[in-house]
């Protein structure tokens, strides 16, 4: 809210400077947001909570500036407003208009009746005050309708009471299939929950949101029927939001306007116009009895953390317009009737800190019982999966779970946001392998080793569906180098493959690559493997990525992807450590030079001799592999080494010639035969 | 007499191994000196034998002496002459071996963490250490979480503070990570303290200081006698380890529909900014709607929380000046934060 500050100055007298003003208000909870000179005078741009639509106006905040600067005293107009202009002339002339309120979303409707009254320019005082308050001035009588609600807080609307025709208001709900133009010149469609200022037929104006077209003041209006009432938040609300649009009234009764004042805002008006007008019609279903609220001054003390004395918290209420009774502890509390907010105990507690001042609060640690800090279970695994990924050399990544779609996605149906500002935040991700990808991109696309951790999301019939993910991408040197010609490692299946097992064991997690039982379309067909733990779940999958997709994507060839599913990981019980005793007598190595069928898988070969290797088969290796010229199309030959070592005494050549005989024998059954 | 002629032979071996000793002028053959002379058959070795052939007793002792001298003598020459010659050699072969130190290192290949997974790592740290644990919610959350079970009235224009991405009328992206209050007091009860970290989302236009999606910090704690004193003393401590040891925090009235009183807080240290006060989140403790909608007792217990965004502490700690950078996830941005500055 933007006004003037000689504006606040009509309702509170203090010695306090524009910018002092605005430091007391930010530090009661009325931020200063702006202050700038406009024609040597100091403009003010505050922002008001949204539960305290009292402050959107000089009397609600020079009631804020009375709380908390005890030199401030109120002004002569103060005390008339804080009165309700109680003192104002009545009415010189019999109102003709009835009111019949026909919806319980209006709590208060009350009108005035102005005749023979000329329309025209406001005076220069009130047009340069508008300006300020960054209001544009259009006619008196418009211009004394927000003149009155800058001041007050209650929106007013200025009825041409000739174009009207019918001395019958009626408010209610709106009927299907009625329609209103509002002085916009929009025309509205309305809808049965809109709230609408009526005549005996028809919709005039919407309330508490905007007039209609028809009945606006114009420069030729001499009748002017004046409303202030009282709307009920939520049906404003809602109805401003159905037809897009925010006006200063509206903005008001969302945030709560003061019922009580409605009558008052008519009466300023008047003195304003200096016309006297009829009397005036009120009518007031939605009155309610303001409740007590206990207050514990002790409780108050300790909830701040400070202490506030009695006496002095009893002056803070009395200073905020609520009336006090009881004396000592407990106190009991009637709240204005401007301060919906003000519901229980802890609302006054509030206010008792708010105006002593938050500064006075002392920092103190928490004592008693504490719960044990930090990350435990599947969080403290993840957090170590992270770490290990970390020192294999990969670079973490965060990115957007909002993206447009991408070759890479996985086939799961997608989540979509209902209105996205932008088609690049059209669908929540359903892999994470778009995001690296997007990071190969914008990083060259060459020699990157990246993951992430983040959520993926997608849809089960009418279940949505949320699962964490850590995915993996490996392309190009595994060494860097900046040597022409020097040959490196480069990123392939079986690198990361190796990588992926070593960053689980290091989480606690022995894993293995099988064949897919289904392959994913995204991987090349026949280069990609499950990763499953030795109890046999499914964990994730590593593969080289499809050629095509790679094309699509404009990915390197050989861009290796992996993703870990953490959801299912992350529950799997850890392998326990398992201490042998560390043998101090040296190890054999025995080397056998197998030939056979490419066909039988490498796992079974390693399986076959694990079992028939024993006890004293400390590690086995795969030292070479090589096919083609001397051997048979269909094989090859394959280097595997044993490491031989027993606990206590020395392996003989005897002993480990016999270990390596069984292990021979052993992989004769799967056809191999040494040369 | 023969003893005297043995004697001038042991002696002139000696002077001959002291003469080729001094002339020696590599390691090597000083080495080979040593088998020369005093090895198992060196030419002093050997006139050991002579021993034997000795009768007197007197001459045998003396002739024993003097060898034993002789040796000791050479040995002695050898080890002095080896220890000249050695450091000779050292320094020609390290004027030969020298390298360029400033030749480029071969770069390695490390991997480092996000600079929000840092930023959030330190922050699980810090509250860790104050008995905080670290959990999680969902990205993807239910309406009632992130309104209702906050306090929010239906309908309430507190709501239009965060433009909402809907997804169904009651699924939507987290507008804050203060969601997972309601999940957590559904399951646990107190003395809590938690500590909760991810990211949020808000329809809204992208700029400079603005993004769709951002990370938010949430530390609620609920325990007896939980007061505003401890809320400032918390943060106070929070903001410290932070941004530095001289860090000041300062509350201002503030509504957020989950706490009464609420606060917006600010910090304020001579490293930034030049003291002025900084905004960094909003505070307060916890409503009591809360508590009692959970089945706390309320009056028995009070609680506090407060949260902020994770990318404001970067942004202030190193100046970054566009939010959008975090997760653009450039490598010439992100890998400006490979290391991790100690702020006290």
């Amino acid at each position: 809210m933007k006004f003037p500050y000689s504006m606040l100055l009509d309702y509170v007298s203090t010695s306090l400077n524009a910018e002092e003003a605005g430091d007391l208000l930010t530090m009661a909870g009325f931020e200063l947001e702006d202050i700038e000179e406009v024609d040597g005078e100091p403009v003010l741009d505050v922002k008001v909570m949204s539960n305290r639509g009292d402050g959107l106006s000089m009397l609600g905040l020079a009631r804020e500036i009375l709380a908390k600067d005890e030199a401030a005293i109120p002004t002569a107009l103060y005390e008339k407003a804080a009165g309700r202009f109680a003192q104002a002339v009545p009415g010189s002339f019999h109102n003709p208009v009835s009111v019949e309120i026909k919806t319980d979303d209006c709590r208060r409707f009350a009108c005035r009746l102005f005749r023979n009254v000329t329309n025209g320019a406001s005076p220069a005082w009130v047009q340069d005050r508008l300006k300020k308050a960054g209001q544009r001035p259009i006619s008196l009588f418009v211009d004394l309708t927000n003149y009155v609600m800058l001041e007050l807080g209650q929106p007013l609307h200025a009825f041409d009471f000739d174009r009207i025709g019918v001395d019958k208001i009626v408010v209610r709900q709106a009927a299907p299939g009625e329609n209103l133009k509002t002085l916009d010149g929009q025309e509205h469609e309305l809808l049965p929950n809109q709230m609408m200022i009526c005549d005996d037929r028809l919709p005039i104006s919407v309330a508490g949101v905007m007039g209609g077209e028809a009945t606006e003041v114009h420069q030729g209006t001499t009748t002017v029927l004046l409303e202030s009432a009282n709307f009920l938040n939520t049906s404003i609300r809602k109805t401003r939001k159905q037809m897009g649009f925010n006006t200063d009234a509206s903005y008001r009764f969302e945030r709560s306007v003061d019922p009580d004042g409605v009558v008052a805002a008519i009466e300023r008006f008047t003195e304003l116009l200096g016309e006297p007008g009829s009397a005036i019609v009120d009518s007031y279903p939605g009155r309610r009895e303001r409740q007590p609220l206990t207050l514990r001054v002790d409780r108050a003390n300790r909830m701040l953390g400070f202490k506030v004395p009695s006496h002095q918290a009893q002056q803070y209420l009395e200073r905020l317009g609520m009336e006090v009774a009881g004396h000592g502890d407990p106190f009991f509390v009637i709240p204005p009737s401007w301060r919906p907010d003000l519901a229980r105990e802890i609302d006054l507690i509030e206010e008792v800190g708010r105006v002593h001042g938050y500064e006075r609060i002392p920092e103190e640690m928490p004592v008693g019982l504490s719960t044990q800090g930090g990350t435990r279970g599947a969080l403290h695994n993840l957090d170590r999966l992270t770490e290990s990924a970390i020192r294999s050399g990969f670079i973490q990544l965060v990115s957007h779970s909002l993206r447009d779609l991408h070759p890479l996605d996985a086939a799961t149906p997608r989540v979509e946001p209902r209105s996205p500002a932008s088609p690049d935040m059209a669908y929540l991700r359903n892999s994470l392998w778009p995001s690296l990808s997007d990071a190969v991109n914008r990083n060259g696309g060459r020699d990157l080793h990246l993951f992430e951790v983040g959520k993926v999301f997608s849809k089960a019939g009418d279940c949505y569906v949320e699962e964490r993910e850590m995915s993996f991408v490996s392309i190009g040197a595994l060494l860097p180098t900046e040597k022409q010609g020097e040959t490196v490692p480069q990123a392939e299946f079986f690198s990361l493959k190796g990588e992926l097992l070593g960053i689980l064991a290091q989480a606690g997690w022995t894993a293995e690559a099988v064949l897919p039982k289904a392959t994913d379309a995204r991987l090349h067909p026949t280069r990609q493997a499950s990763l499953k733990l030795s109890n046999g779940s499914e964990i994730g999958k590593v593969g080289q990525i499809h050629p095509d997709i790679a094309e699509a994507g404009r990915l390197p060839l050989g861009t290796i992807l992996a993703e870990l599913d953490l959801d299912v990981l992350l529950c799997q019980p850890q392998e326990g450590i398992s201490l042998k005793p560390v043998s101090r007598n040296p190890a054999v190595r025995r080397d056998i030079a197998l030939l056979i069928e490419k066909s039988i898988p490498f796992s079974r070969i390693r399986e076959t001799v694990e079992q028939a290797g024993g006890d004293v088969l400390e590690r086995q290796w795969l030292f070479d592999q090589f096919e083609g010229q001397g051997i048979p199309e269909g094989k090859h030959s394959l280097g595997i080494a044993l490491q031989l070592r027993k606990l206590g005494s020395n392996l003989t050549d005897e002993e480990a010639n016999q270990v390596r005989e069984t292990v021979v024998a052993a992989l004769a059954t799967l056809g191999g035969t040494t040369r | 007499m023969s003893q005297s002629k043995e004697m001038s032979e042991v002696s002139s071996i000696k002077d001959a191994g002291l003469r080729e000793v001094g002339e020696a002028a590599s390691t090597a053959l000083l080495k080979e000196l040593h088998a020369k002379y005093l090895g198992k058959s060196g030419l002093l070795s050997l006139q050991m034998r002579k021993l034997g052939e000795i009768r007197d007793p007197d001459a045998k002792r003396e002739f024993g002496r003097t060898l034993n001298e002789s040796k000791a003598e050479l040995e002695t020459a050898l080890a002095e002459r080896m220890e000249g010659v050695k450091q000779g050699e050292r320094l020609a072969q390290f004027q030969a071996e020298a390298i360029d130190v400033t030749m480029p290192g071969r770069p390695a290949k490390l991997g480092f963490e996000h600079i929000i997974a840092q930023t959030s790592n330190k922050i699980k740290r810090v509250m860790g250490g104050l008995g905080f644990e670290y959990l999680e919610g969902p990205e993807l959350e239910e309406l009632r979480y992130n309104f209702s079970a906050l306090n929010y009235p239906p309908d309430h224009p507190a709501m239009d503070d965060q433009d909402t991405f809907y997804v169904t009328d009651e699924k939507l992206l987290r507008t804050q990570c203060t969601a997972l209050q309601g999940r957590v007091f559904e399951s646990r009860k107190p003395p809590l303290r938690v500590v909760t970290i991810g990211k949020t989302f808000r329809n809204e236009a992208i700029d400079r200081t603005h993004n769709h999606t951002f990370h938010q910090v949430d530390c609620f704690m609920i325990d007896e006698g939980v007061s505003m004193a401890h809320l400032k003393g918390t943060l106070g401590l929070f903001a410290r380890a932070m941004f530095g040891s001289e860090v000041k925090v300062r509350f201002r009235p503030d509504f957020f529909p989950f706490v009464e009183p609420g606060v917006d807080y600010a910090i304020s240290t001579p490293r930034l900014f030049n003291g002025k006060w900084v905004e960094l989140g909003g505070a307060g403790l916890i409503h009591p709607n809360i508590l009692e909608a959970y089945g706390i007792d309320s009056e028995r217990y009070s609680g506090f929380a407060f949260g902020l965004g994770v990318e404001r502490i970067p942004m202030m700690a190193y100046g970054v000046d566009d939010l959008r950078h975090f997760m653009e996830n450039d490598l010439r941005f992100l890998s400006k934060f490979q290391a991790e500055y100690a702020v006290n």
